[in-house]
């Protein structure tokens, strides 16, 4: 355990990376965001209401706008746990790393991070509603059914998410370090394939209305259940990939 | 001898090309052993599979009695240093920095003091140095680290001359009063030569010599002068090498001379010479090694 921690430590020397770019990112994102929609009117639909005085023309409440900021935060995760492993592995093996403690305590980094993280997203979107989308009714740390519920289940589920990235990274980072190119294109090969196995499969088995009826039913717990169920997946497939890696 | 490291049998197959063909040799504790032997003679590979970092098709290595692979136990144990190491983007302070946390001996002293010696900047990029100032770098973490084990694999290209001396000084005074077991891979026999004290040389993926620096002394002489003079001195013995040049003739004979080789019985025009450690090793590499340097563990 100890060691894992000092594995953690030795990434966070690049503290930058770990802590300041994911939010720097995500605060240039935001900017872009709040920008971009501060162009565009609030639009507001109408609709007609009869009254004792006649047809009138009512405003509803304006709409929400989704911005997708929170996408830069993500994709900076994923590069993170790429680099974790393709930059930081060679090093640590002339330090006399096993494979299994670097693994488990750049997991250990990524799942930390992960939480720490999560709950500056629940702050923020705290925030967000508190001023009614920055003002300009913006949904940035709002995701409509993903990331719209209580704030516990906001943290619990962006964790989750981050988590989850980090891990992919990390294993494509490791493909990389085994494989080189090659391997990291037939990685993505094989999870596409993957998804249209499973897509053909439901098609020839006429099941898209029950696979429909799962994903509208699938609460916003229970797809956090899933992306943790997929998050543990990525991480043991890493570490089946890392147990034969050489430098 | 005690080994620190005890290799069996130890083959490593790479796309049908054998690497390491059965070598079974041991390191002996506290002692620096010279791992020597022409590029692609399989120094690198085995060195990596004792810290850890290569897989053996077959065989097996024990450091302190264990397999070191995926062996947090023994890996803590042990440094590797290697010329072509990658960094992370750090600056050579963090390098240094996240060497100290994983040594349970780390000497920050000795780091500084070696950090001085080589005038390497702590505030400098590692991927910004020279290929001899990361070599320098290396050679720190190597020391520094009073590994048990302190594997190093051409810790010096790069450096100049008079680095490269720094380097071979510092490793023997701190080798003196903190005594391990050091593998010294190197091109450079003559300049090491002198803090050897066995030599493991190695050809195309086998052990072709293992021996105590000091029995190797004298076992080669080369006798030079007129043809016919060496002629009558190089019948019966072992010759490795024959050079002639007109009616003078040089030659390497093998084993140890006798009082009347060297007396004042013998032909007084022919000149003896004992054969360099580095040349020895050359012989060695290119043909089998004679019987009585074989495999020999004193």
């Amino acid at each position: 355990m100890n060691t894992w921690i000092k594995v953690a430590r030795y990434h966070l020397l690049k503290r930058f990376d770990y802590l300041v770019l994911p939010w720097a990112w995500t605060a240039f994102a935001f900017a872009v965001d709040l920008v971009i929609f501060a162009m565009v009117p609030v639009s507001h639909s109408y609709h007609q209401v009869l009254t004792a005085h006649g047809i009138a023309q009512v405003a509803s409440p304006p709409s929400p706008r989704d911005a997708g900021g929170l996408g830069a935060i993500v994709a900076v995760y994923f590069a993170l746990g790429v680099l974790s492993i393709a930059r930081g592995l060679p090093f640590a093996f002339a330090l006399g790393l096993s494979r299994r403690s670097y693994y488990a305590g750049t997991a250990l980094l990524g799942v930390a991070l992960a939480v720490a993280n999560g709950l500056a997203i629940t702050a923020l979107q705290a925030i967000e509603r508190a001023t009614g989308g920055w003002g300009e009714s913006v949904h940035i740390f709002r995701i409509p059914y993903i990331l719209d519920g209580p704030w516990y289940l906001t943290w619990l589920t962006s964790a989750v998410a981050l988590a989850l990235l980090f891990g992919w990274g990390m294993w494509y980072g490791i493909v990389y370090r085994r494989w080189s190119l090659p391997g990291t294109v037939t990685l993505t090969a094989v999870q596409v394939t993957v998804l249209v196995a499973a897509a053909l499969a439901i098609t020839w088995s006429h099941a898209w209305a029950g696979a429909g009826h799962f994903f509208t039913a699938l609460s916003a717990a229970g797809l956090t259940g899933l992306l943790a169920a997929l998050a543990a997946a990525l991480l043991a497939g890493g570490y089946a990939t890392i147990r034969r890696v050489t430098v | 001898m005690t080994a620190a490291i005890t290799v069996t049998g130890l083959t490593r197959r790479y796309r049908g090309k054998l690497t390491l063909d059965q070598v079974s040799v041991g390191f002996e504790a506290g002692a620096i052993t010279g791992l020597l032997g022409r590029n692609g003679a399989g120094k690198t590979t085995l060195l990596r599979i004792i810290a850890g970092q290569e897989f053996a098709s077959d065989g097996s290595v024990r450091v302190f009695g264990d397999s070191p692979a995926e062996n947090d136990r023994i890996l803590r144990r042990m440094v590797f240093v290697r010329e072509d190491q990658a960094y992370p983007e750090f600056k050579v302070g963090d390098a240094l920095r996240a060497a100290s946390w994983f040594y349970p001996n780390w000497s920050g002293e000795l780091a500084d003091g070696l950090m001085a010696d080589f005038a390497l900047p702590r505030n400098q990029a590692v991927k910004k140095l020279s290929r001899g100032m990361r070599s320098a770098l290396g050679i720190v973490i190597g020391l520094a680290a009073r590994a048990e084990v302190t594997l190093l694999d051409e810790p010096y290209a790069g450096l100049d001359a008079v680095a490269t001396q720094l380097f071979y000084d510092r490793l023997l005074a701190d080798y003196a009063e903190h005594p391990r077991t050091i593998l010294l891979s190197t091109h450079q026999v003559d300049e090491a030569a002198g803090l050897l004290e066995r030599v493991v040389v190695m050809d195309q993926g086998r052990v072709v010599l293992d021996a105590a620096t000091d029995d190797l002394r004298g076992t080669a002489t080369r006798v030079s002068g007129p043809a016919l003079a060496v002629a009558e001195f190089t019948a019966r013995r072992q010759v490795w090498d024959r050079r002639r040049m007109g009616s003078q003739e040089s030659a390497v004979v093998v084993g140890p001379l006798g009082e009347t080789d060297r007396g004042p019985a013998r032909n007084p025009r022919l000149t003896l010479e004992p054969v360099s450690l580095q040349e020895l090793v050359r012989y060695v590499g290119t043909r089998p090694a004679p019987d009585n340097l074989q495999r020999t563990t004193a």
